[in-house]
């Protein structure tokens, strides 16, 4: 499995406008996506959970190449807060009902979009991340809300 | 950095609020670095893939909730990777 590339991100952007499924990049992945300087391995997706969107979804991973089983397909129906895929084109988090955010719909309001990419404000990022309050995210706060200081004083 | 944002400022969380004269300048220097860079290149540079024991051993997991799947790491990847809450 290679790094994530610009390509796919295209392609997810691409394959769920195609479905009309409507997902965020969310996390380190989203905060690289509005112009964050640092690593990661994986895309991470905030996905809404709806019936509509869900089978959406299931519809665009798999034109993605991702080997979803019938089963599999199920737990994303079902709605699973958090489903973890490595047996598609790339490593891909999916997650429904991610720490520190309430709802979707109103995380799909402050999105912001780049090249087409819709992302997580970074406020949710952060607020995601400090309520998650992993040893990871506690380390990538201080200089992820520096970027958050200087990425709106370019808005 | 060619972002837009359909959602006003109101709306938005409030989080820990500091100024850019707080910024400390290496972090400020990779910032202007960065923003110079094109996505696609900034993505090059971002993207790594290294191996994570456990965690990339399976090809599928799904939680039926968050803090199942925070339990399971805490329970199941070595504590090194920081996926454990503090």
């Amino acid at each position: 499995m290679g790094a994530f590339e610009y390509r796919q991100a295209q392609e997810i952007r691409d394959a769920f406008s195609r479905h009309a499924c409507r997902c965020l990049f969310i996390g380190k992945s989203g905060a690289i996506l509005l112009g964050f300087p640092d690593t990661t391995q994986d895309a991470t997706l905030f996905v809404e959970r709806s019936p509509e969107n869900c089978r959406a979804l299931v519809e665009a991973l798999r034109e993605l190449g991702f080997a979803l089983s019938d089963d599999q397909a199920g737990d994303v129906l079902r709605g699973k807060d958090f489903v973890q895929l490595k047996n598609g084109p790339f490593d891909l988090d999916l997650v429904f009902a991610p720490d520190g955010i309430e709802h979707f719909e109103g995380a799909w309001r402050r999105r912001v979009e780049v090249e087409g990419f819709p992302v997580c404000h970074l406020d949710d990022i952060i607020a995601s991340k400090t309520a998650s309050n992993r040893q990871r995210d506690r380390e990538s706060l201080p200089r992820l809300r520096a970027f958050r200081e200087y990425w709106m004083s370019r808005r | 950095m060619a972002t837009k944002s359909p959602n006003p400022a109101s709306e938005r969380p409030s989080t820990e609020l500091r100024s850019t004269s707080d910024i400390p300048a290496e972090w400020l220097e990779e910032f202007e670095a960065a923003a110079r860079r094109p996505l696609e290149q900034r993505m090059r540079y971002a993207f790594i893939h290294t191996y994570k024991p456990v965690l990339d051993d399976a090809p599928y997991r799904a939680f039926d909730t968050m803090e199942d799947y925070r339990r399971w790491c805490e329970e199941n990847l070595p504590d090194w990777l920081g996926y454990g809450r503090i």
